[in-house]
Parts: structure tokens; sequence; C-alpha cells
């Protein structure tokens, strides 16, 4: 059962891992009953140490166990989080609840037996009705459920506004105005697009990610990761020819050189400080945006505006993402308990409790607009024209939610080679073909809900 | 029955090393993804590795010139200063220290230090720059032209006191009347290094040659911080193309292979060295 991403309409708004051997193992101890209170059996599950992470616990993880008089979930915050659940999973160890990084994660876990099925808590638990149709279905392998998605997300073009009023500047809508304002930027002085991938080489990807939908356009991309069409598509080969001038061009901090040292948060101080006028990043940047990067008490005293991704026809087009999925431990002692948990924690009022009080993107779940009130304006406002995309059919897809592993880490890893000369957009696109017909005959792909 | 003091260590060796090599050794036939059962596929990987992967000969090419790099600059680097800080008597000790100090540093500091030193906006460039010395300001670690020259740099920053410190030691232990004979036979001291300190430190020269040559193959810190053997693979080595084979592309087996091969390289080195004390080389 396919449904497609048209079923987004109802929703009105849905948003946006050398350790662990020694892990605790799933399923903690009961609690004592020393006071004779009805004793709760303990589930644990993980967090990273950042402060998103505080105030996930605070809202999601506290209110559970406060109203809950069975269950006590037990948050363990743990540095490289995603690194270490690979290992634990391995070691018959791990949270109750597991993270991944996304579907294409799940996948690997799944088939290796690590994961446990949740189908029969979809029911019980009202999940069909609680999640879009077409994430839930992001979470199935070989046609069983074993992930809920967590994260929607999209990326847009986020512009420094300030930077904008000043020169007069309007936000492109088309490829080839995005071309002349980046050529007008750097005449001015300013780097035209802020980005980096020296702490995250994956970054490459989100590139991919825009030109290919943006440019050969999301029809094309959905025909290829269906197999109908190979990679090596002459609108493809124009996507990569269009991103890799524009690098050529200097347009991302300077030259492709400098942007292969950026680091994150360099380039967020970068644009922030108008020093970028642009860049190309995704909903998950809420809580910088409005918690670092343009504070009322910041020096620079600039504002930002966001502008959907321009393509080459000029129409607004919306990459779908999905940056994270919970999972439940097969080798979890407590799974109903587990599944009590992840129904509370993908409630309504708790993700949106998460939107507003931790700028933390929600899962893709119904939710009513009164629900986000608190959500920054132009958020809520991007958040809505996302949906609003969605129901036209106006959307593309990202290389992290919808691309088998192997391709996908082709697309980030090979991409450098054409910005540094030593591979044409041609070869790349034949390198990134051939990794995914070898997943395609390995069954290997992933879900992609019919357009 | 001195076997049983050394039971408890040989047991641990079996249980930490000899097994894991033994399990990696069959994982290198397989097409273990890291997780889950694993098929085997005879000497697939180890065909694939040799004959169809561009990218492992490139790394190995990396491996080889920061073998040249590792085996030339340091050692000359390391050479001349102890020769020269074994006639200073003032004030040796506190530059033994300073050239030593940075060994004991965390690699993770190290390179994290010099990733900013090396960063065109941030670094000793643009502090040039500002001084008015242009053309410093580069991307060293982005350029792929420069990361990996760039990355040995950093390294030997770290590693050259180290082995100077060695060589000064070793250099120490001979005799003082041999270096007097010298003199009466009218050696200057570039005869007298040539013929009295060289061979007296010979074995500790050798000695740190050969485990040069190892790790040479298995650098992986400095690397993995300062660029994650990229851009574009310029500066990818044997042990990050094996780490991102196994846990980011979830092929365990090729990395397995990869393992096994970086170990046979090593084995051929210390078998040279072996071969050339049997042949009568002080060694």
């Amino acid at each position: 059962m396919h449904t497609g991403l048209k079923r987004l309409a109802p929703v009105l708004l849905s948003l946006g891992l050398l350790v662990a051997a020694c892990a605790e193992s799933a399923g903690g101890p009961e609690t004592s009953a020393e006071d004779g209170a009805p004793e709760k059996v303990q589930i644990t599950m993980w967090q990273d140490t950042s402060i998103t992470a505080d105030c996930i616990i605070e809202v999601a993880v506290n209110s559970f166990n406060e109203q809950s008089d069975t269950i006590e979930v037990i948050a363990e915050k743990k540095p490289n989080m995603m690194d270490a659940v690979r290992p634990a999973l391995a070691a018959g160890a791990g949270p109750d609840v597991v993270p991944t990084h996304g579907p294409s994660f799940v996948a690997q876990f799944a088939l290796a037996g690590q994961l446990m099925p949740l189908d029969d808590f979809v029911d019980v638990y009202g999940w069909d009705e609680l999640f879009v149709p077409w994430a839930l279905n992001l979470g199935r392998v070989g046609g069983t459920l074993y992930s809920l998605p967590q994260e929607l997300e999209t990326m847009v073009l986020f512009y420094n506004k300030t930077v904008f009023e000043e020169h007069g500047w309007e936000p492109p809508t088309t490829m080839d105005e995005l071309e002349a304002l980046a050529a007008e930027i750097q005449e001015a002085g300013i780097i035209p697009f802020a980005g980096g991938a020296a702490d995250a080489i994956d970054n490459n990807e989100f590139y991919f990610t825009e030109f290919a939908n943006k440019v050969a356009g999301p029809e094309k991309v959905y025909q290829a990761l269906k197999g109908e069409i190979p990679w090596t598509d002459p609108d493809f080969v124009t996507s990569i020819e269009t991103l890799n001038r524009m690098f050529q061009a200097g347009y991302w901090m300077g030259s492709p050189e400098n942007f292969l040292v950026t680091d994150f948060s360099t380039a967020r101080a970068a644009f922030a400080s108008g020093e970028a006028a642009m860049t190309m990043e995704g909903t998950w940047i809420y809580d910088s945006l409005v918690g670092e990067m343009f504070t009322e008490d910041s020096e620079h005293g600039n504002d930002w505006g966001w502008a959907p991704m321009p393509s080459l026809t000029g129409e607004a087009i919306y990459n779908i993402g999905i940056g994270s999925t919970q999972s439940i431990n097969q080798a979890s002692e407590r799974p109903e308990a587990a599944a009590e948990f992840l129904t509370h924690y993908n409630s309504p009022e708790i993700q949106a409790r998460l939107l507003t009080e931790c700028q933390s993107a929600t899962a893709p779940i119904r939710l009513d607009p009164s629900q986000l009130e608190g959500v920054e304006p132009r958020m809520a406002n991007l958040l809505a024209e996302f949906a609003k995309a969605s129901d036209e059919d106006r959307y593309g897809y990202t290389t992290w939610t919808f691309f088998p592993p192997k391709t996908d880490q082709v697309i980030y890893e090979e991409i450098e080679k054409v910005w540094v000369g030593d591979m044409t957009p041609e070869e790349y696109l034949v390198a990134v073909d051939a990794a995914f017909q070898e997943e395609l005959q390995a069954g290997e792909t992933l879900v992609v809900p019919d357009r | 029955m001195p076997w049983l003091f050394i039971a408890p260590i040989t047991l641990l060796h079996l249980v930490v090393v000899v097994a894991p090599s033994i399990g990696g050794m069959y994982y290198a036939l397989t097409d273990w993804s890291g997780i889950g059962k694993a098929d085997f596929i005879g000497l697939e990987n180890f065909r694939t590795l040799f004959f169809d992967d561009g990218n492992f000969r490139l790394a190995i090419r990396h491996n080889v010139l920061w073998l040249a790099f590792f085996l030339t600059v340091p050692f000359i680097m390391a050479l001349a200063v102890a020769t020269l800080l074994a006639q200073t008597r003032r004030g040796s000790m506190a530059i033994r220290t300073a050239f030593f100090v940075p060994y004991v540093l965390p690699s993770v500091v190290v390179a994290s230090i010099w990733r900013m030193l090396l960063d065109p906006r941030l670094g000793f460039g643009t502090l040039l720059e500002n001084w008015g010395i242009e053309g410093f300001a580069h991307p060293y670690l982005g350029d792929k032209n420069t990361a990996l020259g760039a990355i040995a740099f950093a390294d030997n920053w770290h590693w050259w006191g180290f082995l100077m410190i060695l060589f000064l030691t070793a250099m120490q232990n001979i005799p003082a009347d041999l270096y007097d004979a010298a003199k009466i036979d009218g050696a200057n001291r570039w005869q007298e290094f040539l013929n009295v300190t060289l061979p007296g430190i010979r074995s500790t020269v050798f000695f740190m040659l050969m485990m040069t040559a190892i790790w040479s193959f298995l650098v992986f810190d400095y690397v993995w911080i300062l660029t994650h053997g990229g851009p574009a693979g310029s500066s990818e080595m044997l042990a990050t193309y094996l780490y991102k084979q196994a846990f980011q592309r979830f092929e365990a087996g090729y990395g397995a292979a990869i393992g096994i091969t970086m170990s046979a390289i090593a084995g051929i080195m210390a078998t040279i060295f072996v071969l050339l004390r049997r042949r009568g080389w002080d060694v």
C-alpha cells in the first residue's frame, strides 16, 4: 500500500550512533516499591548531549514519566549517539528505543534482525491515524514496519535580509536568476553562499538533492529512484554541470577549496554576520537560526528571510526529508512499554511542544495549526508552504531519505572529485548510477511513495 | 614453571588479539556488512581490492608517499638537532623539553590546533596578511595538491621531537674516547658525525626506520581529524579507507580484506629488517 504524498493535505502542517559494547542491555530493572506505590518498569532511550536534547528530555520524557504509573523512561545522554547504536545492537544491547539517522539505516538493522516489527502496535496505538500514511510507509522493510519517522524536514534558500535590503536584491525564483544574483553578490565583495563540508562530508548531498530536484526536476528523480531511467540521464548531467559551474565560480565561500575546509559553525557565522548573503539549508537550522545566529542581542544586528530554492522553471518545489527514526530494540524485554512511550512521544501535544519550546523538527504527524502557536512566524510560514507544496505535488526527494545508503555515499563523496576537477559530471553520474543499479538489483532500494 | 607466569597474559593475548585476528581473516573472505550473517565469497574481496578498486590504489600511493616523507624529513631533523644538542650544555634540558612536549599532547588536540592554524580565514596565513605578507592564506587542507603534505607537516611537528630524544639518548652512550681518537686523527665535525656518531646510534636508527615503515601504513588519527581522507580522496590512507568501508559503507568483509592487506604490508616491512639482521647488519 503506497499512499501518495498528496495525502499530506489533511495534515495541514507536518514538520520537519566502540563504546557501546558496555552499554546497558535493553530492558532495565523494575523499580522497587519501597513506599508501596505500584512498581514501574524501566525502559531506556538515548539522546545526544546537545542543549536541544535536554529540552527534548524535559518535554517528552519527563512529561511521560509524570503521567505514567507503570513505566519509567530512562533517558541516557550519549556523545556520538548514532555511532554507538551499531555496536550496541550487534552486541545484543542498546536502548529499548533505538534511534537511527533515517530510513536508509533502518533497513540494515532490520535485515539483521535487530529491530522489532512494529505492525502489531499500529492498530493498538492508532499510529496509522497519528502519522501521515506515506511517512509511516517509509519505515517499512520488505513490507514490515520497523521504524517511526522523525524530524520531517525540507531545504530552502535562507538569505540575509539586511544585506539584501542594503543592496536592493530580491530572492530569485529561477536558476538563471540565482546564478545572475550570485554573480552580482560576488561582484559586491560578498560571498554568495555560506556552506562547508569540513566537519561532515555528507553535507555535500544537500547540493545534489537541491540541483537534481530543481534542475532535472522531481519527476525525473522519481523515475530514476524507481529504476525507470538511469542517473546518467542528460537532465541530471545538466544538474551537476550547473552545480559545478557555480562551485567553480567560487560562489560557495570563495572557492571549492575554501568550501571544503569550512565547517558548519564557520559557515553559519559567515551567513549571520553578512559575510555571506545566502545559504542552502534545511528546516533543521531553526533552533540555531533563532537561538544563536539571529538573536536580539546579536552584535551584527542582521535579520534573516527565506525563499523556496529556485528551480529551472521558477516553480517552488520543496524536497521532503526524514532526519531520523525511532524503532524498538529486538532485545527489548518490554516492547509494549516502549511502544506506549513512542505513542506519547509522537502525540500532537508533545510534538507541538518540541517545535515551539525546543525548536526541534517534528515527526510527520497530523497537527492542528492551533497547536503551533509560538512558532516563529517566518518558520511557521515556511512549514505551511511546505505542506501546501506537498499537497500540490510540488515536492522532491532528499537523498538521505529516499536513496539507498551506498548510492547516497557515492553521491556525497564523489561529488568532491567533480569540484576539484578529477571527474566530469558525466563520470560522476556513471558512478552514482553504478551504485544505484547494484542496490536496485539487490533489492536494497527504499520505499518511494507513488506520485 | 616460567610458562605459568606468562599464562595470564598469553590467555589475554589469545582472547583480545589472536582470536579477533583469526575472525578478521575469516570475515575478509565474506560479504559481511558488519551486522547479521556473513556469506563466504572466497577471495572476491581481494580480487576487487587489487584489480577493480581505484580508491584503494590511491590510498596505497598516499601511504607510500607518507612512508617516503617520514623516513626522511623527521630523521634528518632529529639527527641534526640531536647532534647539535649533544654538544650543548647550557639550556639543553629546556630545549629538549620544548621539542619533546608536542609528542605528549593528544593527537586530537594537536590536529585541531593545526586545523585552525592552516585555515585560510583564521590561520597563520591571515595573520601574515595582516602584517602585509601576502600569499600564505591558502586552504591547505582543502586543496587536493597540498592536503596530504599539510597533514604530514602537522603530524611531523609532534613526532620528530620524540625521535630526536631517542637519538640524543643513544648518542650519549657513545664513549667519549671515540670522539677524542677522531680528533687526534684530524676528523672534522662532519667526519665525526659520519664515522663515530652514526655508527654509534645505528641500531637505534634502524629500529626506528623499521617502526616508521610499519607505522606509515597504519596512520589514521591525524588524517581522520584533519581531512577524513579528503578532499576528493586526496589524503585517503589505507586505514581511513578501511574505516569508511567497514563503518560507513557497511562493507565490513571488504574492510577486513583491507586490514589483512595492511597487516601483510607491515609483515613484509618487518621481514625485510629481520633478513637484514640475518645477513649481518647490526640492526
